[in-house]
């Protein structure tokens, strides 16, 4: 299992908008479970219902995971897509 | 890729801290549903993360999985395989899910189920005892000796002299059995041939069934004390619970030719047996013990505290019936009854209590319930506030304990005391020794349960599902379906143009990144449920709701673009996560000409969020352009 840890500095934070993208991106890796972790609650990328109910603030840390199938390419492209949607600190 | 039923099961399973954990197990279209003992023991965050679970929450005592059509009764059969359990129907679950509720709690709510319908004739005598009692104590009046009192005290105690048969016939509608049945058994317990229960200390005779073997130097076996259960309400209630449940067993075993005059005899002879074997001596050993020791301490001020505190629960459990004794005892070898003013301040606090209860209520029910049984216990009558608002809301009976118990020690401090016995409260003027300091015990004992009550007791919050009186129960126009699939419809969430999702005012939305669906340009301000489902997530901000629905359609209603940035100025969710809704239900208010002021569309954005996972998805109500 891959993971990174990130806080999230976009100023409305995991709304649905980006979390539906977010939701898309992970269903890419359709063999790779990707999930989001905030605080004691950890949500599948890849439900965006789920990922909106973790209500991500600006400021916020969440770590993002990836397991099984090609998990370091899944990493790289969290990586990516949580610097340009959410301006990440990694 | 299908979902291995067995895996998911044994998953679900590993979770749920042991078999022994596991009570029932049921499933619903989309759901499996388990009570389980000891919530403690499961680990509710890895059955989330059970592949195949799509979501856990526990509601009502009922932990549920949801799992989706066609998956869940194949999981929930391995699932019995695994588990042993035999399947159960929705309503045992539900059953066994009432039956999770913490026993004290239980008992507690049956008893108040079996009072409140009897409260209009207690608090009618309670009211009439205290005054014409108090009437008939007033020196140089004379009252106690007119044809009037006779006549007033006779109808004013009716209902205490008999109230055994009156909760008896309660308690047999409450616990199911024949109501008349359990008038037998009530009557039985106040049977003229036995002496009156309020005249126990006189002394009474006693049947002996088996002769006379005597188990302990106060008790023969099968010994029938020849007592009437006047004034009891516990003994009474235990008796017809205990009837109630004999005769549903008797009438499920017994032959139904024979069924009509085996059973209600049956019923009857052996609950009268008990009642009068075990229940009757339980209950009058007891009061024998609290009489003992109520004699010993109260004689220093602690021992008076503890006995102004404890004083309503020994009226509860039907205990209270020989401190006249007490009082009579007082009076003969000290001149001074100093048991009235501890029961004074524990009947007062109970009145405080029971005020503060009916001040402070919004329920109309229970206001109009409290007023008249507070003023009843003013008059030192308590079982109308005790049975049927102190007890019954739990925190007002403890404060009026706590005003009791200061009550009580200020009265054994002062030196207070009565002339005679028989009246508390307000009517306790008459026979007190000093009416200053009596005043103050009153105020002490009174206030410190009103003031407790006031701040500690709050009614029960009115079921969620009562929306706000601003939002009227029906949209202006019916809800037309705009989303249909395989696997159910969706409806408008809110009346108003239909575009497809194409057209949305926003790139995200219209490309399909979250789904296809539509945008609804609203013509009110309120968001409801699209189909009869479950509330899946609702945005911090409040403008987006995600709400599963039949055939496990996931639709997100996203109020507005870029609403997100009013950062919940405007919107107020009327839902939590969790929520089953019904259809047309009321999910979000939200006002558009704030939305309109911030400068965002107020489209009701509505999509199916997992329309790839169907195949036949169109849009009924979209209006072209």
């Amino acid at each position: 299992m891959l993971e990174f840890k990130c806080v999230i500095n976009d100023e409305l934070g995991i709304h649905a908008r980006p979390a539906g993208q977010l939701a898309k991106e992970a269903k890419n890796f359709g063999e790779t479970t990707i999930s989001v972790t905030k605080g004691d609650k950890t949500v599948k990328a890849s439900q965006l219902m789920k990922l909106m109910g973790l209500g991500v603030k600006k400021g916020d840390e969440v770590t993002v995971s990836a397991e099984g199938g090609d998990e370091a390419a899944a990493i790289d492209a969290m990586k990516a897509f949580f610097k340009n949607n959410f301006a990440a600190e990694i | 890729m299908a979902l291995d039923y067995r895996k998911c099961a044994e998953e679900i399973f590993s979770h749920l801290g042991g078999k022994e954990n596991v009570v029932s197990a049921a499933h619903c279209a989309t759901r499996l549903r388990l009570v389980i003992a000891d919530n403690s023991k499961m680990d509710m965050k890895a059955l989330e993360d059970v592949e195949g679970v799509k979501g856990v929450f526990s509601n009502a005592g009922q932990l549920q999985l949801i799992i989706g059509t066609g998956t869940v009764n194949k999981v929930y059969d391995e699932f019995l395989a695994i588990t042993g359990l035999t399947a159960a129907s929705k309503e045992e679950v539900k059953a066994a899910a009432a039956a999770q509720q913490p026993l004290p709690k239980r008992m507690v709510k049956a008893l108040g189920d079996v009072f409140v319908p009897i409260l209009p004739a207690i608090v009618a005598s309670g009211l009439m005892m205290g005054l014409v009692e108090a009437l008939g104590k007033i020196p140089g009046l004379g009252f106690a000796d007119t044809d009037w009192y006779g006549f007033l005290d006779m109808v004013a105690n009716t209902a205490f002299a008999y109230l055994p048969v009156i909760v008896a016939v309660s308690a047999a509608r409450v616990f199911g059995g024949n109501i008349f049945l359990g008038a037998v058994v009530g009557l039985l317990m106040i049977h003229s041939a036995l002496t009156n229960g309020w005249n126990a200390a006189d002394g009474y005779d006693v049947w002996y069934l088996f002769g006379h073997i005597k188990i302990t130097d106060s008790y023969t076996l099968g010994q029938i004390n020849q007592l009437g259960y006047q004034g009891h309400v516990i003994p009474v209630v235990i008796s017809v619970w205990f009837m109630c449940q004999w005769e549903k067993w008797l009438h499920k075993h017994v032959p139904e030719m024979i069924d009509l005059f085996v059973t209600p005899l049956c019923t009857v002879f052996v609950t009268a047996l008990l009642t009068f074997m075990v229940i009757g001596p339980i209950f009058s050993g007891l009061e024998t013990i609290v009489l003992n020791l109520a004699t010993v301490i109260v004689k220093n001020p602690i021992g008076a505290m503890v006995m102004g505190a404890v004083y309503p629960a020994t009226v509860v459990m039907g205990l209270h019936h020989m401190y006249n004794v007490i009082e009579a005892g007082m009076l003969s070898s000290a001149g001074l009854n100093t048991w009235m003013p501890i029961a004074s301040a524990a009947n007062f606090a109970q009145f405080g209590a029971c005020l503060a209860v009916g001040l402070k209520a919004v329920n109309n029910k229970t206001k109009v319930i409290a007023i008249p049984s507070s003023a009843s216990a003013a008059l030192g009558i308590t079982e109308p506030a005790i049975f049927g608002v102190n007890m019954r809301f739990f925190k007002p009976f403890v404060c009026g304990m706590v005003g009791g118990a200061v009550g009580a020690i200020f009265g054994a401090i002062t030196g207070l005391g009565a002339t005679a016995y028989g009246v508390t409260g307000i009517p306790g003027y008459l026979t007190i020794n000093n009416p200053v300091v009596y005043t103050i015990l009153l105020a002490v004992s009174g206030g410190i349960a009103f003031v407790g009550t006031w701040f500690v007791w709050s009614e029960e919050a009115p079921a969620p599902k009562a929306a706000p009186s601003d939002i009227p129960a029906q949209p202006s126009k019916p809800q037309e379906p705009v989303i249909t699939c395989e696997a159910g419809t969706v409806l408008a969430p809110v009346p108003g143009k239909v575009i497809p999702h194409t057209e949305i005012p926003d790139p995200t939305f219209a490309a399909g990144v979250l789904g296809s669906g539509v945008g609804v340009w609203p013509e009110e301000g309120i968001v409801r449920a699209p189909y009869d489902g479950t509330i899946s997530s609702v945005a911090e901000t409040q403008h987006a709701v995600g709400i599963t629905g039949p055939g496990d359609m996931e639709v997100l209603i996203h109020i507005g673009v870029d609403t997100v940035a009013m950062n919940g100025d405007g919107f107020q969710a009327l839902v939590k996560e969790g929520d089953e809704v019904k259809a047309g239900q009321p999910l979000v208010k939200f006002d558009r000409a704030k939305i309109k002021a911030a400068n965002h569309p107020d489209v009701v954005v509505t999509l199916l969020t997992n329309s790839d996972d169907y195949s036949s998805v169109s849009f009924p109500g979209v209006v072209n352009a």
